[in-house]
């Protein structure tokens, strides 16, 4: 893990977390087209920076934001009710169907507050890996720990789950259960798949929770950690400025 | 912390492992068709209803459909919802458990399921007004996305339901779920 000041690795989990949710309450309410286009322009920004990203990870999340915007300008150009928008420029007649200006102008403002929200929400999620998270949680959210390690347990269990899948999958073919191809076919057999790959999975975690009790798990209130996760003042530097975001609608007033 | 036992701990881990691996693809395709057509965004939104009407049916105990969402929403961090997947998720499961613990969780008929289920969607539909721009869409558009929201509501809750019977009749819940009250069946 880099420690650098410049890298949001080295941040707290929890403060990536819950910093970024009040700019995604402001851009989620918003209706302009300035708020979620500077609001997401600034979490790109600090992804590209800070963010340490490299080969396909780097180059969705520099062309997604893009795409998304602009497949939903196109698609809520369709979608938006043309009464509310007939007053506007029409840009393009296909038969009975006109593309006002008023539609698309709708559309790229709900492409923006998606793109914002996504880049909000990737700020952490690129970032950080599961059990730094639990630890931060348990440590400064004062999640009991028994909660926690579930948590770190849930994690463990998805590795699991795929071998599982597949040796329910083979059992599944061997007794011929496959019923064909098609997609209702595909579906119903995942359906079959379901409640095997869950019963085990139950069964798995009753005997996970008998061998962490064998082993004293829970005997006490509290438990230390191995491995600390800091929480530093860059971290509050950090919080202040994701939260600042919440003030960019009323920065063009202020400008003048 | 005395009903919080390891093992209740554990089997909502589990369900809550399984929701969230299912719940990946789910962020995924939410954000790539909620692109390009926000009328199979709601279609798909009852996805969110299965892992905890699972738990919640299952295991039959306060707080299993809020614990099982929070763990799936630990692993959903890595999805493109990122931290709202862990607020997405618990105000799912929060949401279904309010009509039982309004209940005073005595009642676990199916109906409630629905009920508690239709409540949360229209809670979500609000939301989901300004954020989609709802308001702006022709009225067909805004009739077809109430219908399929409430549609997948159902069918989501429904599957959920079929497969905590299955659950339930592998005996996996034994211990842990309250035996069935005989009045109450």
């Amino acid at each position: 893990m880099s420690d650098s000041i410049r890298s949001l690795r080295s941040y707290n989990p929890v403060v990536k977390t819950l910093a970024p949710v009040p700019a995604m309450i402001v851009v989620a309410l918003s209706r302009d087209l300035w708020t979620p286009a500077v609001i997401g322009t600034i979490a790109l920004l600090l992804l590209l920076i800070g963010g340490g990203l490299r080969g396909r990870t780097l180059l969705w999340v520099v062309a997604g934001p893009p795409l998304l915007v602009a497949l939903l300008t196109v698609s809520f150009g369709i979608w938006t009710d043309p009464a509310l928008v007939d007053e506007t420029t029409a840009l393009l007649t296909i038969g009975p169907f006109t593309l006002w200006s008023g539609a698309l102008h709708t559309g790229l403002a709900t492409g923006l507050r998606v793109a914002a929200v996504l880049l909000l929400g990737l700020i952490v999620g690129l970032t950080t890996d599961g059990p730094d998270l639990v630890r931060s949680m348990i440590a400064h959210l004062r999640v009991p720990y028994r909660i926690g390690y579930a948590g770190f347990a849930a994690m463990r269990f998805v590795p699991r789950f795929q071998r599982d899948l597949e040796i329910i999958r083979l059992a599944h073919r061997v007794r011929g259960v496959s019923g064909g191809r098609g997609p209702v076919t595909t579906l119903r057999r995942y359906g079959g798949y379901a409640v095997p790959l869950l019963a085990g999975a139950m069964r798995h975690g009753d005997r996970v929770s008998l061998a962490m009790e064998a082993r004293g798990f829970g005997a006490d209130r509290t438990r230390t950690e191995r491995r600390q996760v800091p929480l530093r003042s860059r971290d509050a530097v950090l919080a202040a400025l994701l939260i600042a975001l919440c003030f960019v609608p009323h920065l063009p007033g202020a400008l003048g | 912390m005395k009903t919080l036992t390891t093992r209740y701990l554990m089997a909502c881990a589990a369900i809550g492992a399984a929701t969230g691996v299912l719940l990946i693809p789910a962020y995924f395709v939410s954000f790539a068709i909620s692109a390009a057509v926000p009328l199979a965004y709601a279609a798909i939104a009852g996805v969110w209803f299965l892992g905890p009407v699972v738990a919640l049916a299952v295991l039959r105990r306060p707080g299993a459909a809020v614990l099982t969402m929070f763990l799936a929403g630990i692993i959903n961090i890595a999805s493109p919802a990122g931290p709202s997947a862990i607020i997405t998720n618990l105000m799912v499961g929060g949401a279904l458990e309010l009509g039982f613990l309004i209940t005073l969780y005595r009642i676990w008929r199916p109906w409630l399921f629905f009920l508690t289920g239709a409540l949360f969607q229209v809670y979500y539909a609000i939301s989901a007004y300004a954020y989609f721009n709802i308001d702006d869409m022709t009225t067909a558009a805004q009739v077809a996305f109430f219908v399929l929201l409430f549609a997948s509501a159902a069918i989501f809750t429904q599957l959920g339901l079929i497969i905590a019977k299955r659950l339930t009749a592998a005996g996996v819940a034994r211990g842990i779920a309250p035996a069935p009250v005989p009045a109450a069946r």
